[in-house]
């Protein structure tokens, strides 16, 4: 790492927009490629393999908040994709939808509301941690190219390579 | 669920209602990925480091889900209740 400790911290506010709104594309704008493309391919795979694994229904803004906040780092991805929820899975025809039982349990089952497409257990539990875990290691990812102190030099030394 | 009605990204992947702790190494390989991505001054040896942080994180799991087990099925069982 550089010592440039001496030198005023310098904030790029478009490089952490950039990063935010699609993963890796903060570093790219600083002029480190390859740091960027790298970061880009992680955060690919951790969103992408959620959706693989737990389905769309692992972003969900209206029933997961608390979850979709960490999510919402991800950028416009985990928008689409709780959007594509919505689409698919809450506005499904009727045929496509299951009654869930009555929650006091006296086994009487309620209007059909629930998509046959909906995830449980482990798949939605292990998709829902993917996509979050991706999004707070944007956080980090975000911060890194708004403060990186040897961003563009490292281009030419090895580290944008 | 129907494999033959499994549409994949929008449905749950139906092995992992049953194989679901695989799962664990490509989230851990991704949260390495980027780690190292972003944390590494220079990116020599990137792969390299990517690959021991991933076996680094997987292999405290193991050790951690080992001695959870066997304190929950062999120690704790054999304490007396009174």
């Amino acid at each position: 790492m550089h010592d440039d400790s001496d030198t005023p911290q310098r904030i790029r506010p478009v490089a952490m927009l950039l990063a935010w709104i699609w993963p890796g594309l903060g570093h790219i704008s600083l002029g480190e490629r390859v740091r960027g493309y790298r970061i880009m391919g992680g955060m690919l795979l951790l969103f992408f393999g959620g959706l693989l694994i737990g389905g769309v229904d692992c972003v969900d803004r209206r029933e997961d908040t608390l979850w979709f906040l960490p999510q919402a780092a991800c950028g416009p991805l985990a928008f689409a994709a709780d959007f594509a929820n919505t689409k698919i899975l809450k506005s499904a025809p009727p045929e496509e939808l299951l009654s869930p039982p009555e929650p006091s349990g006296s086994g009487r089952l309620l209007p059909p509301t629930v998509s046959k497409r909906r995830g449980l257990a482990h798949p939605n539990e292990f998709g829902t941690l993917f996509i979050a875990l991706a999004g707070l290691m944007n956080v980090a990812v975000i911060l890194d190219a708004g403060f990186r102190r040897f961003g563009p030099s490292t281009a030419s030394t090895g580290g944008g390579r | 669920m129907s494999l033959l009605a499994y549409t994949p990204f929008i449905d749950p992947l139906p092995a992992a209602y049953e194989l679901w702790w695989l799962s664990a190494i490509p989230l851990l390989f991704g949260i390495s990925m980027i780690y190292k991505a972003y944390r590494m001054p220079v990116l020599d040896g990137y792969w390299r480091q990517v690959g021991v942080m991933t076996a680094q994180i997987l292999v405290a799991m193991i050790l951690f889900a080992v001695s959870l087990s066997v304190l929950v099925v062999w120690i704790v069982p054999r304490l007396p209740v009174e």
